[in-house]
């Protein structure tokens, strides 16, 4: 990606763990790839080892230093230490405006030349988005510049995390139908549970879920929901009338749920690719289930004053606009207010509408997926523009030199 | 020291050593970590312009500049020029004025903001009352002032007020914001 004499051999990657999964989730995707793909060492600095160990069982979680997948993991204790530039990466990524300790900071200062650094911003489909992606951030008090990296949905900002081999690996799965079975065994499902209608659930705490069990229950199809331990405990306690652990099963008419084990990412992403819907939250699930070609519905992490809801709504302007089944959904799912309704969310009669245009649904997905692949992947558009400025600072050494 | 969110349009703050006027500022939002503040800067000692990000709680060193209170006398383009109690005019560049041109009337209180003995912008009070030269009709009930529907003042300036807001209406604006406060009896 960088031009031969501005070869980037080493990025580091600050990743802090605010809530959940997502946060090392996506940085972990982003490390391997680079790594991987670009051939460039990677260092992960992540402050919660157990959130990481949830997705990637291989990770210890004393280890001060360690490998995994070709990626350096460094426990990222505290805000202290004393760097000097040799420890300083040629590109140094701050995930989600996460603070990169002082004496890091410093370092960079005295680096000749001084790293790439740049602040991977969280995922918007909002127009905003576009004017300030790439743009730089003077530090006020350090002779360095920031510059902010978006992901998005145009070819005018950094596109989604996906890796190369991903469509392939997509496609070989759901052509083999014995693959596809063999890893929904694992979990304990029935021949009568893989030939109903699977659906994989995964939300925040406080979506609509007991509702939208009883809509499924009186459903005229048979519906299997497949739950991870410890999401939505409380309405798949109450369904299943016992503790939610992994292997626990109940059928009620028409829907049976069951909970899975929390998998780590590569299982996570056969089972988007093995249901025919998908319920994902966030914003790491939610990119995957895009790529997974099914319809999916997402929860989009909570904010103050709703304002997630514009991001919902801005993401479904462009995903959906002509889709009503879908969007109504979304916005009852996340309890955002659909225009001209004012009664409550009737989820039985939604979900009539939206499973009629599931066939519609799936189609825009493929749609969406190759719209969406033309924008290029995330670590390589990435790349580009750390290649890019180092170039920049290159011409201005010369102008000033 | 300031934060971002705290740094206000005719601000100068400094930036690796160097001063800057903020021109422009856009709030987009929001990222989980808060808002992202998009600024239009001048460097006060090239003239050269900037555009930079920041988030909200990146702290900055606002310089505490002289201010002189003066009225808007007139515009001799590219300037504007301001005088004060004792008839002292100073100019201040056009593009320096920032959002104060959103809202400058003739005869318009503010301060003017010097440094290095040189005019260099303004400020505005936090609140000021303009009034409406057009709107759509108002509608009468609606006093939950959610739904807004934009409204010119004097300067061709749009806002949006809420429904019930009509022509000739003198509303109370915050320049820190460009939004309606509320209505001024």
């Amino acid at each position: 990606m960088f031009l031969n004499q501005n070869q980037a051999t080493s990025l580091a990657i600050f990743c802090k763990v605010v809530d959940n999964f997502g946060d090392i989730g996506i940085c972990w995707r982003f490390a391997r790839q680079i790594q991987q793909e670009h051939g460039i060492a990677v260092t992960l600095w992540v402050d919660d080892l157990r959130s990481f160990q949830r997705i990637c069982p291989g990770v210890e979680t004393d280890a001060e230093v360690q490998q995994l997948a070709g990626v350096t993991v460094r426990h990222w204790r505290n805000q202290e230490g004393v760097f000097s530039p040799d420890d300083v990466a040629d590109i140094v990524m701050e995930f989600f405006g996460c603070d990169i300790p002082p004496g890091y900071i410093a370092a960079m200062a005295e680096c000749n030349p001084r790293p790439v650094w740049l602040n991977l911003e969280g995922l918007t489909a909002e127009e905003w988005v576009e004017g300030c992606h790439t743009l730089p951030s003077r530090h006020p008090r350090m002779p360095l510049t920031k510059y902010f990296f978006f992901p998005g949905f145009t070819g005018k900002t950094g596109g989604l995390l996906c890796e190369s081999s991903l469509e392939e690996q997509r496609r070989q799965f759901q052509s083999d139908q014995a693959a596809m079975t063999a890893f929904l065994v694992q979990f304990g499902m029935t021949p009568a549970e893989m030939a109903s209608l699977k659906v994989s659930l995964f939300c925040y705490p406080h979506a609509p879920v007991s509702a939208l069990f009883d809509a499924w229950q009186s459903s005229d199809a048979a519906i299997t929901c497949l739950v991870p331990e410890g999401v939505a405990t409380e309405a798949v306690q109450a369904f299943l009338d016992g503790e939610a652990k992994p292997g626990a099963v109940r059928t009620c008419s028409a829907l049976t749920v069951r909970v899975l084990p929390f998998v780590a990412q590569p299982d996570y992403d056969r089972l988007l690719w093995a249901c025919d819907l998908n319920f994902v939250r966030g914003e790491d699930s939610f990119v995957r289930a895009q790529w997974a070609g099914k319809p999916f519905i997402w929860h989009i992490y909570p904010q103050d004053k709703n304002l997630h809801h514009v991001k919902l709504r801005a993401f479904l302007q462009r995903y959906s606009v002509d889709m009503e089944s879908l969007n109504v959904f979304s916005l009852g799912w996340n309890d955002a207010k659909v225009d001209g309704v004012e009664e409550q969310v009737d989820w039985s009669a939604l979900w009539l509408s939206f499973q009629a245009d599931m066939p519609e649904i799936a189609c825009r997905s493929i749609d969406w997926q190759r719209q969406i692949l033309e924008n290029g992947d995330l670590a390589s558009n990435f790349l580009r523009f750390a290649g890019r400025v180092v170039s920049d600072f290159g011409k201005q050494s010369i102008m000033r030199g | 020291m300031k934060t971002a969110k705290e740094i206000r349009v005719g601000n100068i703050i400094m930036v690796d050593s160097q001063p800057f006027i903020v021109l422009r500022s856009d709030v987009n939002g929001s990222s989980r970590t808060g808002f992202t503040y998009k600024w239009k800067m001048k460097n006060l000692l090239t003239n050269s312009p900037m555009e930079n990000v920041f988030r909200g709680d990146d702290k900055f060193d606002v310089v505490v500049l002289e201010k002189k209170e003066a009225t808007y006398s007139y515009f001799a383009d590219p300037l504007y020029v301001l005088m004060d109690a004792e008839y002292n005019q100073y100019e201040v560049e056009g593009e320096n004025m920032g959002d104060a041109l959103n809202y400058l009337e003739d005869g318009m209180a503010c301060e003017v903001v010097f440094y290095n003995g040189k005019a260099i912008s303004v400020e505005l009070p936090t609140t000021i009352v303009r009034e409406v030269t057009y709107t759509e009709p108002a509608v009468k009930g609606d006093t939950s002032g959610k739904v807004l529907k934009p409204a010119k003042i004097s300067t061709g300036f749009e806002i949006p007020v809420p429904l019930f807001v009509g022509i000739g209406d003198k509303i109370e604006i915050d320049t820190r914001t460009g939004e309606y406060k509320s209505r001024s009896k």
